[in-house]
Parts: C-alpha cells; structure tokens; sequence
C-alpha cells in the first residue's frame, strides 16, 4: 500500500503541475526560443523506447518458440502498454495547448514525421492492447472460475471482459492464429515506431541529431531499455508475488544473456554515432561533442555511458552476475542510465544552434526543468508505474493457462518414467 | 652626487604629480548631458510636405532617444494660429507631423518657411528652427536610339518664382527593397548651374515586377536649403518577372496536405490499410470466438 500511495500522491503532485502550466501556459516550465524540447520531449523518447518490450518478448520470443520466455510475456505487454499510453499524454502536454491535437486530425500532413508518429504510437497501442487482451482469454475464465478469491467489482469486470471464453477447440484455434498474427505485425510496427519517433530527431540538420545512424540506434536502445524493465520488473513480481517457481533463476539467467547481447549492440551504436561525428568534428558538431565529452553535460553522458551500458554488461557477461539480485541492479542501471541518454539525445543539440546565441539572455544559454516540468515528468514516470501495478493486481502476471499448456506438453515429451519428476 | 640623487627622486616624483593632477582636474570636469532636438523637412511628389522631430539626449559618446516629449510645432512664428501640431515622441524619440489644411494660405505666402519646435512646459524657449526654401524636383526620362537617359531638375521658389537650384547633390536611380540603386555609374548627382542634372541609364537587364515596371526615385537627403525631396515614377524599363506558381502547385514533402507526393501517399495508405486492415480482422476475430462462446452453454460450477 505504500507503494501505490506514493505513486498516486507523485501522480497528484504532477497533476497539480499540469493544472499550473494549463493555466499559466508553458512559462512556468524553463523551456523557452532554444530549449524548446525538455525533459517532456526526453520522457516521451524514453517511454517509447521502454514500450518496445512487448514486441520483443511477447512477439519475437513467441515466434522464436521460446518457451521459457511464457511466464514474461504478461509482464512485458504491461509494461508496453502503460508506457505507449503515457508516451501519448506527454506528448499533449508538451503541446501546451492540447486542444491542438485535434488539429492533427483536421488538418493533418501526410508529409509530416510527427503525423507518421502519431498514426504509429496509436497503431502500436492498439496492438499491444490485443496482445495484452487476447492471450488473457484463457486466464479470465480461470478467474470466474475462482471468483469466491476475487472482490466482486473484479469478477464483474472478469465477466465483461471474458465471459464468452469457453476454452473450446475452435476458440482456441481463433486465439492461437490471431495472437500469432498479432505477433507478425507487432514486429514492424514497433520497429517503425522507434524508427520513426528517431526521424523526429534524425530529418532535421541540427548537430548531434543529422545522423543516418538514428533509427537502429534507436531501436537498439529500447530494445535494451525494453529488457531492463523487464528485468526489474520480474524481480519485483518474483519477490513480492512468491512467484519463484515461475520465474526461475533459469530466466535470469538467459534474460541476462539477452541484455549483454543488446547492451553491446547498443554501446556499438553509441560508438557509432559519438566516434565518427567526433573523428571529423565538423565545426558545427564541434561544440556539441565538446559539451558532451568534456562541457556542461560530461557528467550526465558518462554516468549514462557507465551507468546504462558499461557496467551492466560488466556484471552479467559473468554469470553469478546473472542471478535475481546483480539482474535487478543492473537492469535498474539500464532503465536510469536509459532516461538520462534520451535527455541528453534531446537537450545538448537544441544549447547548439546552427547560429551561436546572440544577443540572448544569460538563462537561455542553459537549461535545467523547474519544478513543474520535474513534477510532471516524474508524475507521468509514477503513472506508468501505478497503471502497471494495477494491471498486476487485477489480471495474474503469470499467464496461467499457457503455462499449465506448456508444462504439460514439456511433461508429456519426456519419457514415461520421468514425467512425475 | 646628493644633489644628483634628489634631482632623481624629484624626477621619479613627478609622474606621480602629473596624475594627481590631472585627476583632480578632470574631477572638477563632469560629464553634461545635452538634449538634441533636430526638425526634418521632407517633400513627397512635390505634394506631400511633413515634418520630422528627433529628440535625444547625448552623454558623452552616447546618444539616447528621448520618448514620450512633447512638442508644439510652429510654421513662421510661434503663434496659436501658426500652430501645425502636437506631437509626442516614440520609443526612437521621433515625432511626425503634417502641414495641415488650416496653414495652407500661410504656407503659399512664404517662399522660406520657417518651421518652429517648442517644448511643452517650456514655452519660453525655442528647443529648435528650421529654415527651408520652397523647392521642386522634375524628374523626366527619354529615350533616343535605344539608349534611355534621365533627367533630373530642381527648382527653389524664390520671390514667388520657381528658379533653377544649382549645386544640388541627389541620388537618381530604381527603387530596390535595400534602397536606391543608382541609375547610372555615378552613387550621386549635381545639378549643374541650370539646376539640372542628366544620366545614362546603365542598367539594363533588371527586374521588374509582373509588367516589367520598377520605380525610378531622385532624392535630396539632408539638404540645408531644401531639406529633404523625393519624386517616384513609374516607369516600363525593367524586365517582367512571373511569379513561378508552379513551385507551389508541386508535389514535394514541404508544401500543403492537399500536395502530397503520389509515392508517399501510396506508401503510407497501404502500410496504414493493411496494418490496421489486419487489426479490423482480429477485432472481428475476437467477435467471433465471442459468438462461439456464447453458443455453447457454460459449464456447471
């Protein structure tokens, strides 16, 4: 109960700083003629990016007839669809006006990378919540069938939601190939909307985002981010769940392998995109990398570089570092060192126009959020959060019936004196 | 040798002196303000006649404007009945001001008017004059065998007769956002004795608007006898410039909704159909394994 009291009581906080910035307008943030993206343009990057867990472990370890991955699954179209709905809200609020999001839709531009994201955010939404729905099927009867363990507000939204299953042959059959459809197209529209969300950045000419580099430098990192939140988030469940037999320290273990894996493709891309640039330094890069590497932002690059990528793949390429507890740290690691990369992929860029600042203010030659800004990021971040452990409380975060599915298909496949084991 | 020594002490000394001095000299010294005000006559087309007030105030090297001054601006004498206009200066500490109808019969009267600026609050004094002979600009083009040429004369109304104004520096040339360009080789023109003053058009080639029109300007700036003078006239020696709409009417990636390129509109409809034609089919999917369930009866317990 702590918990979620003190995300609600962020989440207030947060609303609180957004009824003072509708009312003021976006003055009471420190964003102003060169700072126009903050740290909203930064969560917004940061939870799409953590959105994309969905489609790889639901998605492409289903198609991967990756059976251990089963008990995550849950887990990470939770995670994918509360971070893809706040994604959306923060957006609005960057807007400051968020009556002109109807202008999106009325006079939208085809042409327009930000229209291509908006269609790809609310497509990929739209999925998630069908791959989160469908698989959920099975479980819900399950869930009438034990209503005496449920309040009864539950069991009535078990019943609108999943009293039609019946769990015959033919339901089955429906569920299996639409989920397996699902999963095909999730795969391209989570890759689109990563690579997309990063032409945001990528089809301007500003040093530090006109890089070709962008879109698979993107999605390596929310696929690594994706991960980190998964592993933390299976600790989590894990511990105050009980679900130790569920999640065993087998999933640890190759979940750690994966997140090596996709830490070291994304620390290549990082290379990619710092060392050339900085092999070159074009004179309007210059200051930009300099800022980086050893200005203003030294600090926060190398705690993401160190925090986020190096160390992480320091603990679990050993593997007593990939059990429960060094997975937890790291994965927690992976998601901090991830927010600061997207703060820094938004903010340092926009301190270095094309024309030095002029003639401008001593304040807009630096940025750091106020307290609304701060307030409403981390009530977004407490949001995400919230809606997750609302899910877990509701729906089981194990999926039930495809695990009873698959133990018994593992027990029938082993010969008949072993089965009982 | 200790005469010698005190002598260099004396010298070293000195400086020290000099410095103390001139301090205390340029102590006594404090740096004035002076407020600046300066009257500015223009004549338009040898119609339009206005004034200009500048008011500032000069501290050293620097020159602040004045704002929010008012003035009351005279013509002959500072009278209520010469009165031309209140004005109050604007933030660059400006004042404009028409002659008005009221003054017409006192301004065809005079050939060298004088206008007067006196400072509201200080009636007393006069903050500034400007005398001014009545003058014109006949601007005239001709063209002979191909080759076009301008003729610029200027006229000062002296005892109600209009006489050739010698020595008259100007610039003749085309109105160009940037200024004026300047019709032939020279930056400015002379009237000679005759008040006139003639060139080549030299620019040929140059754009005009849609009917090949451009104005061409002779302007007096800051005369001390005539102030300042402009005449405009239109004229056809420019070349025509179409406005390239077609630019507009393209398909790019930069321009209106309603111009979409026919490549990206088909990519993007055919992602959007068929990803969101498969999310309509397992939507009815779903629809269907309800219909299913709902046929068979539920189990007991």
């Amino acid at each position: 109960m702590i918990w979620t009291y003190s995300l609600i009581l962020i989440c207030l906080i947060g609303a609180f700083a957004y009824y003072r910035q509708l009312s003021k307008g976006l003055a009471v943030t420190n964003m102003g003629d060169y700072v126009s993206w903050g740290i909203y343009i930064s969560n917004f990057v940061f939870f799409v990016a953590i959105s994309l867990v969905g489609s790889l472990i639901t998605a492409i370890f289903r198609l991967s007839n990756m059976k251990w991955a089963t008990p995550l699954t849950r887990i990470a179209e939770i995670i994918a669809v509360s971070a893809i709905v706040f994604a959306s809200l923060i957006i609005i609020i960057d807007m400051g006006r968020p009556d002109r999001m109807l202008n999106l839709f009325l006079h939208g531009r085809i042409q327009s990378p930000i229209m291509w994201d908006v269609i790809v955010i609310s497509t990929y939404f739209v999925i998630s919540l069908l791959l989160l729905y469908l698989p959920l099927l099975p479980d819900l009867k399950i869930m009438i069938k034990f209503k005496e363990r449920s309040s009864n507000i539950l069991n009535k939204l078990y019943l609108f939601q999943g009293s039609f299953w019946r769990g015959t042959a033919e339901q089955f059959k429906i569920s299996e190939r639409a989920i397996t459809i699902l999963c095909i197209t999730i795969i391209p529209v989570a890759f689109s909307i990563h690579t997309v969300t990063s032409w945001l950045f990528a089809t301007t000419y500003r040093p530090g985002w006109d890089s070709t580099n962008f879109g698979a430098y993107f999605i390596s990192g929310a696929f690594l981010v994706g991960a980190g939140g998964v592993v933390v988030a299976m600790f989590v469940f894990r511990k105050f769940y009980k679900l130790e037999k569920y999640i065993t320290e087998m999933h640890f273990e190759k979940m750690g392998r994966i997140v090596v894996m996709l830490s070291l493709l994304y620390l290549y891309f990082n290379i990619n995109e710092y060392l050339v640039p900085a092999f070159k330094m074009k004179s309007g890069e210059e200051a930009h990398l300099k800022g980086l590497f050893s200005g203003e932002f030294a600090l926060i690059f190398w705690f993401a570089i160190l925090i986020g990528m190096i160390i992480p793949i320091l603990i679990l390429v050993f593997k007593k570092g990939r059990k429960p507890l060094p997975m937890f740290i790291a994965g927690i690691m992976i998601v901090i060192g991830a927010w600061f990369k997207r703060y820094l992929i938004v903010t340092p860029t926009l301190l270095h126009p094309f024309l030095p600042m002029q003639d401008a203010p001593a304040e807009f030659h630096h940025y750091f959020p106020s307290w609304e800004e701060w307030a409403i990021a981390m009530g977004t971040l407490a949001g995400t959060l919230l809606v997750i452990t609302f899910f877990a409380r509701i729906y089981p975060i194990i999926p039930i019936q495809e695990s009873i599915t698959e133990q018994d298909e593992t027990c029938m496949s082993l010969p008949p004196t072993k089965r009982h084991e | 040798m200790k005469k010698l020594k005190l002598n260099k002490y004396i010298f070293l000394l000195l400086p020290f002196l000099f410095i103390a001095l001139t301090n205390r000299v340029s102590a006594q010294e404090k740096e004035e303000a002076v407020e600046l005000v300066k009257l500015n006559y223009f004549t338009v087309n040898n119609g339009v006649q206005y004034l200009i007030l500048e008011n500032s105030l000069k501290k050293g090297r620097n020159t602040e404007p004045l704002k929010n001054k008012v003035f009351q601006l005279y013509l002959n004498s500072n009278t209520p009945e010469n009165l031309i206009g209140k004005v109050s200066t604007d933030k660059n500490g400006r004042a404009k001001s028409f002659i008005p109808p009221s003054l017409k019969a006192a301004w065809a009267e005079s050939s060298n008017p004088t206008f007067i600026a006196v400072a509201v609050g200080k009636e007393d004094e006069i903050a500034a004059e400007l005398a001014i002979s009545k003058s014109k600009i006949q601007l005239d083009t001709l063209t002979t065998d191909g080759i076009r040429s301008i003729s610029v004369k200027v006229m000062q109304l002296t005892d109600s007769v209009w006489v050739p104004a010698a020595d008259v520096e100007m610039k003749v040339g085309i109105q160009r956002l940037g200024g004026i360009l300047s019709a032939g080789d020279e930056e400015t023109y002379t009237t000679d004795s005759s008040g006139t003053t003639s060139m080549e058009f030299t620019k040929d080639s140059l754009p005009g608007d849609q009917k090949g029109n451009f104005v061409l300007v002779a302007k007096v700036q800051e005369n001390d006898l005539y102030g300042n003078m402009i005449v405009e006239k239109i004229v056809p020696w420019g070349i025509a410039v179409k406005t390239d709409t077609n630019f507009f009417d393209q398909r790019t990636l930069w321009t209106t909704r309603f111009r979409t390129p026919i490549w990206l509109l088909i990519m993007a409809y055919s992602i959007f159909i068929g990803v969101w034609g498969t999310i309509i089919y397992l939507i009815t999917q779903i629809v269907k394994i309800k219909k299913l369930g709902v046929a068979v009866p539920k189990e007991e317990g």
